[in-house]
């Protein structure tokens, strides 16, 4: 029986017994979608001759091995899915700082301001509703009208997800803490609690709730999926400056010493890839000369405040504002 | 009483300093940043955690224990047709994981969350432990006495509560004990059906604030809430009674009229455990088939098999040496080695994962990220669910037959693996099939620390349901299913033989 089960352990080719470490593979951690993501990185080996290990998981699950990994890290290179997970990371010292003529490569909006990490695709919040629920004279102007009391028990927030995190944090800074915390008393009786942006957009979707605040690509997923004629749902962004527009990223950073790193997060940045971010992700490039994908408005066109991403880093003012008022 | 096996002792100790790792990793986070953990503690929200924890587990624990209860006692018992068609029908919902049985039930009805959701599912997801304990017990409880108990005047639940139960109670509380450290760890069935307990409070501590200590504080809350239990099923559940070999005399209740409403009940509790969301499951499989990977498939499949197997037979090796220890030479180490293995079965695996993150990588770098770390995760993850099925199974080996064998002048040894185990063995296995089934469900440990590149089922799985791929996460949760069926059957095959044995008489 030990037999059969050790054989069929090697069959998979798991009984190797060396783990994967610094000085022979290169591992890449990701803490993206693998459908997304392995094609692109099938593509990098097959140009580089490079072979990457992956792990997938989720970014913060990610980040949280770590920083408890510390120095031996197996990671060479982190791939997450948003700048929270980058931050944690980067905060415990085990980014290394990324050279100029990569970071150069993107806006410095959208990379970190000790040069530890950069984005490698955008995205932006928008309000996702359900047109049979919501009219379109009902939409709101600003993410703020969302605490009136026409929209009680009406709208899908994610209080535990990252990007519902980062927008609070955004909204801290650039309407005052005061704003902040009126804002998420009201959502206490206005939103209706999920787990994750996808699981709002489903919710949506299924006419359980009539609107959500996400990320837009989620709807661009759906669409593309079940077909964008047979969506009930639409998505719509605010007022111009508004904060609920907010521009986020997911981004990379460099964990070890390992030549083939940077070569990895240049590919990331290359035209090639951010092509392929724009056509099956629907996500907004991040280097000059690739356009964003049809039908979305150029990312420095969308309606959004000027904020600097490094803000983000205030997530512990931002988690206490959100558990005072009770959504956590 | 003769001192316990070295092999054993060896074993048990092992597998005790197994189980200090995520303790320690959890003290050493603590001391990190006492203030934070105090201030974490004291906050209002906490107490409500606790509340709606307490309230779950009290309320899953006792559902479950009615449920199988029922289920055990009108299989075994009554003259029901189709008995065995309907222990099938409870053993079946073990093999599907509690996330998935989430998934069904909220993919045919959206609105489906919140306490009633989550108490709902979970009791279906347990009740087959406690009807496996029961079924088990039930098969070899003292007929005669019962008869007496009857023709002395005392009506059917009269004798149920006062002859029946004392007889199968240690069963009984030690699956309940399964069940309520279940609900207290879980976390994927509970995310999704979105209520609030203690476990989702550590995943998120984790994920949005990547706050360790913060998480650290509040699974040593989990600790003391285990000990909190394991030591109220010690007070509870008494010294496990002498047994007798299953009687061939069955007394079997007439249900008469009540036949038609007790199938019907049955078939309900089979609906929703299992019909429910195995329709659900087949639904998508039909709606995904084309677009379903099967060099994935068989690969994740391969793996999931050889991991699981490899685990339970490892993990039942662990069982079998402590199980002596304890059973047949109880002294106060070895309870003090029990208590210590059970302290971390309500620790969310998530903790276990990062505890064994921080050790394999700085400490055996060697076995880091390979195989072996996995299995010392899943060893300590399981050991107590293979210890709570073996310790029955050995204890109910008549004492006088050891005696016999040893006054024939054969060593202890040889009883031991002459007679003992023998006699004991067909609950043995169904032991290892019980930490097979489970380790084949397990996620988010075997995320944490597989090998790097290494998909089993349930990791497939999971990566489709985070891109909320139905369609796609379909075929792996149903192979996963069939794969823990195996298991499953095999479990109840046990006790459907001696049931069966019974009935030719």
């Amino acid at each position: 029986m030990f037999a059969a089960a050790l054989a069929a352990v090697s069959v998979v080719g798991l009984a190797g017994c060396a783990p994967a470490d610094s000085d022979g593979d290169f591992v890449v951690y990701v803490g993206r979608s693998e459908t997304l993501i392995q094609p692109l990185i099938d593509q990098y080996i097959a140009e580089s001759g490079i072979e990457v290990q992956v792990r997938y998981a989720g970014s913060a699950e990610l980040a949280a091995q770590i920083l408890e990994e510390g120095e031996n890290s197996p990671a060479d290179v982190f791939f997450a899915q948003d700048a929270g997970a980058l931050g944690a990371v980067s905060k415990a010292g085990f980014l290394r700082e990324l050279d100029a003529d990569l970071l150069n490569l993107v806006d410095p909006e959208y990379r970190a301001a000790d040069g530890t990490w950069m984005g490698a695709s955008g995205r932006v919040r928008v309000f996702n509703y359900d047109t049979d629920k919501v009219t379109q004279a009902e939409l709101p102007n600003s993410v703020l009208d969302l605490a009136g009391p026409e929209w009680r028990g009406r709208v899908g927030i994610a209080p535990t997800n990252s990007s519902f995190q980062a927008f609070v944090t955004a909204l801290a800074k650039v309407e005052g803490e005061e704003v902040a915390s009126q804002w998420l008393a009201a959502m206490k009786e206005n939103g209706v609690i999920y787990e994750k942006n996808s699981t709002i957009l489903e919710a949506v979707e299924s006419g359980q709730v009539d609107a959500g605040l996400i990320n837009h690509y989620y709807w661009y997923a759906k669409g593309n999926e079940v077909g964008f004629e047979n969506l009930n749902s639409e998505i719509a962004a605010f007022d111009s400056q508004d904060v609920g527009n907010l521009r986020n990223v997911a981004g990379v950073g460099i964990v070890s010493e390992d030549p083939r790193a940077k070569d990895f997060v240049e590919f990331l940045l290359s035209e090639t890839a951010q092509q392929y971010f724009v056509n099956e992700t629907s996500e907004y490039p991040l280097i000059d000369g690739v356009e964003p994908p049809a039908g979305l408005t150029p990312l420095d066109e969308i309606p959004a405040p000027e904020f600097d991403l490094n803000d983000l880093e205030a997530l512990e003012e931002t988690l206490q504002l959100i558990r005072a008022a009770g959504l956590i | 009483m003769q001192k316990p096996p070295v092999l054993t002792v060896v074993l048990g100790v092992f597998a005790a300093l197994l189980a200090i790792v995520p303790l320690g990793y959890l003290v050493l986070r603590l001391a990190e940043g006492i203030e934070a953990a105090s201030a974490e503690l004291a906050r209002p929200r906490t107490f409500e955690l606790l509340s709606n924890t307490v309230l779950l587990v009290v309320s899953v624990s006792l559902t479950a224990l009615v449920v199988g209860v029922v289920q055990a006692w009108f299989v075994v018992r009554t003259n029901l047709r189709y008995p065995g068609f309907y222990a099938v029908v409870a053993t079946v919902p073990l093999a599907i994981p509690s996330y998935v049985l989430a998934l069904g039930y909220v993919s045919i009805f959206p609105w489906f969350s919140g306490f009633w959701a989550s108490w709902l599912v979970l009791t279906m997801a347990t009740a087959p432990y406690v009807f496996l304990a029961v079924s088990a017990a039930l098969l070899r409880v003292d007929i005669a006495a019962e008869e007496v108990g009857r023709s002395l005047g005392l009506s059917r639940l009269q004798v149920f509560l006062k002859i029946t139960w004392p007889q199968v109670r240690t069963s009984a509380t030690a699956a309940v004990l399964l069940v309520s450290l279940y609900v207290l760890s879980e976390f994927g069935a509970i995310a999704l059906l979105r209520f609030d307990t203690f476990t989702r409070a550590i995943y998120n501590a984790y994920r949005s604030s990547f706050d360790r200590t913060a998480a650290a504080s509040l699974a040593l809350v989990l600790v003391a809430l285990t000990l909190v239990i394991v030591l109220l099923e010690r007070r509870y559940r008494g010294d496990y009674l002498m047994q007798r070999p299953a009687n061939p005399r069955r007394l079997k209740q007439d249900l008469g009229k009540l036949q038609t409403p007790v199938t019907l009940l049955l078939a309900l509790f089979g609906l929703l455990g299992a019909g429910l969301p195995m329709a659900a499951l087949l639904n998508w499989t039909m709606i995904g088939s084309s677009s379903t990977d099967l060099a994935k498939l068989v690969s994740a499949t391969l793996s999931s098999f050889g991991i699981a197997l490899l685990a339970a037979i490892l993990v039942s090796i662990f069982a079998l040496a402590v199980s002596i220890w304890v059973v047949l030479h109880k002294n106060k180490l070895g309870s003090f080695i029990e208590g210590l293995l059970w302290s971390n079965h309500a620790l969310p695996a998530i903790v276990v994962g990062l505890a064994l993150v921080f050790f394999g990588a700085n400490v055996t770098p060697w076995i880091y990220q390979s195989i072996w770390l996995l299995m010392i995760a899943y060893l300590i993850l399981f050991l107590p669910n293979g210890l709570a099925a073996m310790s029955t199974p050995l204890a109910q080996v008549p004492k006088g037959l050891t005696e016999v064998s040893q006054s024939l002048g054969q060593s202890y040894r040889k009883s031991l693996t002459k007679v003992i185990l023998p006699i004991a063995s067909p609950g043995l296995i169904a032991a290892a099939a019980l930490v097979m089934l489970t380790v084949l469900k397990e996620l988010p440990a075997t995320l944490l620390l597989r090998p790097t590149g290494a998909e089993t089922l349930a990791t497939r799985l999971w990566s489709a349901t985070e891109e909320l791929a139905y369609a796609q996460a379909a075929p792996f949760a149903l192979v996963l299913v069939i794969i823990a069926g195996l298991p499953a059957l095999a479990l109840n095959a046990s006790v459907r033989k001696t049931y069966a044995e019974v009935n030719e008489e």
